[in-house]
């Protein structure tokens, strides 16, 4: 019960921390785009009722937080080698309260405000091209006359996300910037917006897009379909979990009982001598391995729910189990495993119910004990 | 007198395919109601093998057992379950007490697989713990009870359920000789006053010097048997 319950809270922790990480650091809970910019991310295709959204945006109670991107994708080069990245155009304070992209940093200190062509790339693509704070890169892509254009860039600072596919792939430089060398004045391509409450999501989706039908408005499950397809499957990953935990339980139970009746031979002799007939001493270890479950159901109920109730609290660190691996698939070595109240009684049911199919195998044991070869044991 | 037991040419054979042992060779017994009856002979001889065949415990080779009547023989497995619970009292040489329970649990257990009545089963528990002398020990557990008492609660358990008879394997093997007298006394005052019939299997001199009828066995084979007499005469006097 506990081994379930506590893999179930691990499972359902995970996940919840994935999609706080996807939201509050990856895409925020909707972005705005020009309905053809996504497909290949061609400068020109910026946001032309731009003002007019981020007015609505900005009149909206249930907006918490905007940040207005222009974004290119280019050639990352440096004196060792070179790599496709996708540059993003950030006013800092709006990025820093979008994507917490301020928290991410471990080297360095952020932009610094009238310092120009200053960059801020991930962990892992420093660490592949060789970059520290302070070295010079040279980003080339195409401006929105299709012209190439190239320029170089000081390393202002490093940061590092739950995710580290994305740390390689995504670099960071002021919009004004960006823009100047795109040739798009103060055109936006992407609005990321940040809601107060996640509940708001389909309603403010809908609001905007009524509101603007030219543009596409994307919740973050669209923008992330593999996170909306982990939430949707996570109830047959978590019994698929809970099969295998039951099979473990199961020859447990199977041990316990077969243990049981190998102790108590002589006993299940001298009861079956004197009348017991073969159903009440099939309903006899049946009844045992009931009250077993019973009896040990809540108190691994109770420990699942104390040691989950601390690791919420505390969190549970598992980078010494591998912080590559888990970042390299998007999740924090940082787990708060939530108790999972949701899947309680099946639970219950699933564990029930292993237990009265192992004790069938026990029990045929049991039945097949002669009383004479019993008592002499 | 009404016979309790009539076994018919009965044998148990270990090994037949092989090197075939008779633990019972073609015995022949014939055991009256109210009979106080040793089944004595050296270790090997066949006396528990009988005892079992003749409780049902263990299935003949050949013959046939009739129990008031009913040839056990011809029973199914869990007729004869039901035909034990109801017919036969059981003390083994080890007690078997089931050492969670208490005395009276114990001498209860029978009477609940008879589902007979709350108040009914009060009321012969009450009466077996007086007959065995131990009425104060009734909530004790068997490790809380010594040898003598632990088989005292085990012969007042064979009588709980009103059998025809009662086998008694040994009963005073684990006993000392104050406890053993006790116990043959206990089992001889219910024979007496009840009429119910025990037999018994046993090497102790003492017990086999309080049996009212002897059958010695050696090698499977019943040698000697004190009542053939007895039921002669006691058959004649009847005529």
């Amino acid at each position: 019960m506990f081994a379930g319950v506590a893999v179930l809270a691990l499972y359902k922790g995970m996940l919840h921390s994935r999609v706080r990480t996807v939201i509050d650091a990856e895409v925020a809970h909707l972005q705005i785009h020009d309905t053809t910019f996504k497909k290949d991310f061609e400068p020109v295709f910026v946001l032309q009722q731009a003002d007019s959204i981020l007015k609505v945006l900005h009149s909206m109670p249930e907006v918490k937080a905007i940040s207005a991107r222009s974004i290119t994708q280019g050639m990352l080069a440096t004196t060792t080698g070179s790599m496709g990245v996708q540059i993003n155009g950030v006013q800092p304070q709006q990025e820093y309260e979008v994507s917490q992209l301020k928290k991410k940093i471990i080297e360095g200190d952020g932009f610094h405000s009238g310092k120009k062509n200053e960059i801020l790339i991930g962990k892992k693509l420093a660490d592949k091209m060789k970059l520290k704070i302070g070295s010079k890169l040279v980003l080339t892509f195409t401006d929105s006359s299709a012209e190439m254009v190239s320029a170089a860039f000081r390393v202002a600072s490093i940061y590092r996300s739950d995710n580290a596919p994305l740390d390689e792939r995504n670099v960071y430089v002021a919009r004004e910037n960006l823009n100047e060398l795109l040739g798009i004045g103060n055109g936006l391509h992407e609005i990321a917006v940040l809601l107060n409450r996640d509940e708001d999501l389909d309603r403010v989706q809908r609001k905007l897009q009524e509101e603007f039908p030219a543009y596409q408005v994307e919740t973050w499950r669209q923008i992330s379909p593999e996170t909306d397809l982990m939430i949707n499957t996570v109830d047959v990953y978590s019994y698929i979990i809970m099969v295998i935990i039951m099979l473990a339980l199961a020859f447990g139970i199977i041990n316990t009982m077969l243990m049981a009746i190998l102790e108590r031979t002589r006993e299940i002799g001298m009861m079956t001598a004197l009348g017991m007939n073969r159903v009440r001493l099939f309903f006899l270890v049946l009844l045992e391995t009931i009250l077993l479950t019973v009896s040990g159901t809540p108190i691994g109920l109770g420990i699942a729910w104390l040691a989950t109730n601390y690791f919420n609290k505390n969190g549970l660190d598992l980078s010494g189990m591998g912080k590559e691996m888990m970042s390299s698939f998007g999740y924090s070595t940082l787990i708060y495993p939530e108790f999972p109240s949701d899947k309680i009684i099946g639970v219950m049911m699933i564990v029930t119910g292993t237990a009265i199919i192992s004790c069938l195998f026990p029990a045929m044991k049991a039945l097949r004990l002669q009383p004479v070869e019993a008592l002499r044991r | 007198m009404n016979t309790v037991i009539d076994a018919h040419n009965i044998s148990k054979i270990y090994n037949p395919d092989t090197i075939p042992v008779y633990a019972v060779n073609n015995v022949h017994l014939h055991l009256l109601k109210g009979e106080f009856t040793a089944l004595v002979g050296p270790s090997g001889s066949g006396k528990t093998t009988l005892l079992n065949l003749i409780g049902g415990l263990d299935k003949t080779d050949t013959g046939n057992i009739f129990i008031n009547g009913k040839d056990i023989t011809q029973l199914s497995a869990g007729k004869l379950i039901d035909f034990r619970l109801h017919n036969i009292g059981f003390v083994f040489q080890s007690f078997n007490l089931i050492p969670v329970l208490t005395a009276k649990e114990n001498v209860e257990f029978v009477m609940l697989l008879q589902r007979i009545k709350r108040s009914e089963r009060e009321k012969r528990i009450h009466t077996l713990f007086k007959q065995i002398g131990l009425e104060d020990k009734m909530n004790s557990r068997p490790s809380q009870l010594s040898g003598g008492q632990q088989q005292r609660v085990a012969v007042a358990r064979a009588l709980a359920s009103k059998p025809q008879f009662v086998l008694a394997d040994e009963p005073t093997a684990n006993l000392d000789s104050k406890s053993a007298s006790n116990l043959l006394d206990i089992m001889a005052l219910l024979n007496k006053e009840e009429d119910m019939t025990f037999i018994f299997s046993t090497h102790d001199q003492r017990v086999i010097e309080r049996a009212r009828r002897v059958i010695t066995l050696v090698d499977g084979k019943v040698v000697s048997d004190t009542a053939a007499v007895d039921t002669n005469v006691l058959h004649e006097t009847i005529k």
